[in-house]
């Protein structure tokens, strides 16, 4: 084993200082979801009372569980950050070790770099297993960092350390998954694209199984679930977590296993011969459909599959509430009706989809430029076609795919809602999934002004998918100034279930739209080709 | 010494300048370019004539790459005139698109499409391709067309990117050093190629610092260094110019290597002798050395070694002196 590991000291060595800009700002946005929480709760939820309505609101409203996991107790600050920044917590710092897993692993090996390494007195796992390394490094010091800021906030010693032991377990987790993945994709982008489905997917089936009402061992089904076990501030459950370690460490050993079987360069399954012609790549439009394809594929699996899931949720609602004795009560004064509670829950579901759908967008965006920086956008724009078109191929895929996902997913919705109860009709659900694509396109033509205008920004483009995510999904919950939520392109989607829709809203956010995918377009043909 | 000759520091200047009359395919006066802070092109100039293969020499770091894509419309000019096919590289992209095609020095292929899908794609993005000259060509470049992007070694993707602008039906090759990675056999592949295309009248402009690549194939050659054109001029009109290498051995010895004063840089040892002359004065130089009575004798025109080697090689005994090239870059700059 020793021999093995020949080299990995002064390979981390490099390693760390090289990712440290890459990881620096994952750390920081974790840790700031869980210090804010701590936060904001004691000015936003000052009295028993705020508390109270917080508690309902987020209990008659099964889509925030998708999202964050059920409430266990959220009369207090810790009880709260627990619930706002533990499910969420974990997916990000799954996300940040999968991305660190790759990118020191099966990346290094597409760019040639690691050509160099491997040839040195290096073992064949130390590569791999500095990967890792860097990662479970990482994920220490995520925890570290997340704990000592939250408390540094106002968070209860116990509480945020048990909280931020979840993030450091899941990051631990995910690099397994990651490194299993580097090994079976044929590059990096496939090796990503893997991992993070896993990822994903485990998330969504945690959602699903926390909003749905379903019996408490089902809980056990996901990793995430045993995260939640620790039940964090209320009951503080430590061994939960050693079960994720063990995970994690059999997965890293199988992917290290892998590894070592693997030729260089080259994923788990041989590739094939092509075809010698080009056939639909023949024209820039066929390629741009042709480099997207794989990535629109996988994200149709999950319009479809979320559609599903949202679509078996829609009718727990009546559930939700009739187990409720409190939402009861709040009926029954008359001060909210029973269609405001699921028109508030179809209005977040759909939010969901759109912010979904939104990063399905912008990642599409962002490939142009990797296409530009991986010298391939050099050969294309050196053959006749104009800038524009080069733009417009995959600015069209975007906008297109993102309004198809949406329709997709509200169109399985729909039927699922519909064939499965009364609560949610297919046509209220397809409605407003149309209405809600141009905001979509909003957040998708910002990406493209950057990318298109001024690529060293590119990152704006994905601050403003998780600003929307922040202010549309909690927002509401933290009664923020109308302005403030006016900034969230989602917020000015009209409500097409109500008495009197704000349409023009929508015009709004056609002319937006249309105004950064102008910018993008004119800043695209008067800049420099990086 | 002779360098600072100002005839022949004019009649050199002259050299670059005096294409008038010719109908070039790219034109290129007092191009500059910055990124940021750094200049990588000051005043560059440039002529490529229509129907010639024109060498564009120079190491790494001198500029060529930048002046090929600001010839491609991928940069835009900060100063200067730049002129393709007699439209601006700027503005016309695309009808300037259909008459070029383009080889860049570092290929990168798509990783999930196959060589020939990518031959395909990049012939249909210019003037339209030729089926049989994409036959000919995967033939003689002995290129397998159903591999993918990135299973291609570095020469082969290099192939693809160069049958599929050889292919094109194009006026101008624009190649940007497209020989780096082919063996020696693909690189005579390569050669009797471009000599083919030159035959149909393409015109071709080859970025390059294989020597003896531009030698084989320039009918002119232009010198770029820290983003300025040095010299341009045929191969003939450049040697000229440069000092003839003559080493003998002599019967009988001079007492001094003053006696010798016709050689530049003359080295005596023994009755072995090795110094330069000036092109025009080999003949004085070969009476002088009679009189000793000559056993063995080598007189070697420069090579483009030798001509590149003076403008970069610092100390080097070819180059002479240093100062030389600084002052004569800054007229043409």
């Amino acid at each position: 084993m020793r021999a093995r590991l020949t080299g990995a000291r002064p390979l981390l060595h490099v390693a760390l200082t090289q990712d440290r800009v890459n990881i620096a700002p994952w750390i920081a946005l974790i840790s700031v979801l869980s210090a804010s929480s701590v936060l904001v709760y004691d000015w936003v939820f000052p009295d028993p009372e705020a508390q109270r309505i917080l508690q309902l609101n987020i209990t008659a409203n099964p889509a925030m569980a998708l999202i964050f996991g059920k409430p266990i107790d959220l009369t207090t600050a810790d009880g709260f950050n627990a619930w706002r920044a533990g499910a969420l917590g974990a997916f990000f710092a799954g996300m940040m070790a999968i991305f660190i897993v790759v990118r020191n692993s099966r990346a290094d090996e597409d760019s040639g770099r690691a050509e160099l390494v491997a040839t040195g007195v290096v073992g064949r796992a130390a590569r791999p297993a500095v990967a890792v390394a860097l990662a479970f490094i990482a994920a220490v010091l995520l925890g570290v960092v997340s704990a000592l800021v939250t408390i540094a906030f106002g968070g209860a010693v116990a509480d945020s350390v048990m909280l931020s032991a979840t993030f450091t377990a899941s990051a631990m987790l995910f690099a397994g998954v990651g490194i299993i993945a580097a090994q079976i994709g044929s590059d990096a982008r496939s090796a990503s694209t893997v991992a993070v489905s896993v990822l994903a997917g485990l998330f969504v089936v945690r959602g699903y199984i926390d909003s749905s009402g379903a019996p408490d061992w089902a809980t056990w089904l996901t990793p995430f679930g045993w995260l939640q076990e620790t039940r964090p501030a209320v009951d503080n459950v430590w061994w939960p977590l050693l079960l994720v370690v063990g995970l994690a460490v059999a997965l890293v050993a199988v992917g290290l296993t892998l590894h070592a079987r693997r030729d260089f360069g080259m994923g788990l399954v041989p590739p094939r011969p092509g075809p010698g012609r080009a056939g639909m790549v023949g024209n820039v439009w066929g390629l741009a459909l042709r480099l997207h394809r794989p990535t629109m594929v996988a994200w149709m699996v999950g319009f479809v599959v979320l559609g599903t899931l949202l679509g078996f949720l829609a009718n727990t609602l009546t559930d939700v509430i009739a187990e409720n004795p409190g939402i009861g009560q709040v009926l029954a004064s008359g001060a909210v009706s029973q269609d405001d509670l699921v028109g508030e829950f179809l209005l977040t579901m759909i939010r969901i989809l759109g912010i979904y759908a939104a990063v399905h967008g912008v990642q599409i965006v962002m490939r142009l430029y990797a296409e530009e920086t991986e010298d391939r956008a050099d050969p294309m724009l050196g053959g006749a076609i104009s800038r524009a078109t080069h733009l417009a191929s995959h600015a069209v895929i975007a906008f297109v795919s993102t309004a198809v996902g949406m329709l997709l997913a509200a169109s399985v919705m729909g039927l699922v809602a519909d064939a499965t109860g009364d609560t949610i009709g297919f046509g209220d659900v397809l409605g407003q999934a149309v209405a809600t694509i141009p905001a979509v396109w909003v957040l998708v033509g910002l990406a493209i002004a950057v990318v298109g205008a001024e690529p060293s920004k590119r990152l704006i483009g994905w601050m403003a998918v998780v600003a929307t995510f922040a202010l549309t999904i909690l927002g509401p919950l933290f009664d923020l100034d109308e302005w403030v939520l006016d900034i969230s392109p989602l917020w000015h989607v009209p409500n097409v279930g109500a008495t009197d829709p704000a349409w023009f809203g929508l015009v709004g956010l056609a002319v937006v739209a249309a105004l950064f995918t102008a910018v993008g377009f004119v800043g695209y043909r008067r800049r420099d080709i990086a | 010494m002779s360098t600072s000759d100002p005839r022949r520091a004019a009649a050199w200047i002259g050299a670059g300048r005096t294409l008038t009359g010719m109908d070039s395919v790219i034109t290129v006066e007092g191009l500059v370019k910055s990124y940021g802070s750094f200049t990588a092109l000051h005043g560059l100039d440039l002529q490529v004539a229509r129907g010639e293969v024109h060498g564009f020499l120079g190491p790494n770091g001198a500029g060529k790459s930048t002046t090929i894509r600001v010839l491609l419309g991928l940069l835009r000019a900060d100063a200067g005139r730049v002129e393709v096919l007699g439209g601006d590289p700027w503005h016309d992209v695309v009808e300037l698109h259909r008459r070029l095609a383009y080889v860049p020095g570092d290929v990168s292929l798509w990783p999930a499409l196959t060589g020939g899908e990518a031959i395909d794609l990049l012939g249909n993005l210019r003037g339209g391709l030729d089926e049989t000259r994409r036959a000919h060509l995967i033939e003689r470049f002995e290129l397998d067309t159903t591999k993918r992007g990135r299973q291609y070694s570095k020469g082969n993707k290099q192939k693809v990117a160069l049958v599929a602008a050889l292919c094109s039906d194009v006026e101008l090759l624009i190649l940007d050093e497209p020989t780096s990675g082919l063996d020696p056999l693909m690189e005579m592949v390569f050669q009797e190629e471009i000599e083919a295309e030159k035959a149909r009248g393409r015109s071709v402009l080859l970025s390059s610092h294989i020597l003896s690549e531009a030698e084989a194939l320039a009918d002119r050659v232009s010198i770029i260094r820290d983003g300025v054109v040095v010299e341009t001029g045929t191969l003939d009109q450049l040697r000229h110019r440069t000092r003839t290498q003559v080493r003998a051995t002599l019967e009988r010895a001079p007492h001094t290597v003053e006696e010798l004063a016709l050689l530049e840089d003359a080295h005596l040892d023994g009755t072995h002798v090795s110094g330069a002359v000036e092109a025009d004065r080999v003949g004085e130089a070969m009476a002088l050395l009679g009189r000793y009575g000559i056993t063995s004798l080598t007189v070697s025109p420069p090579s483009l070694e030798d001509l590149f080697l003076r403008h970069y090689g610092e100390g080097n005994s070819v180059a002479g002196d240093a100062g030389h090239v600084g002052r004569h870059a800054k007229p043409e700059a």
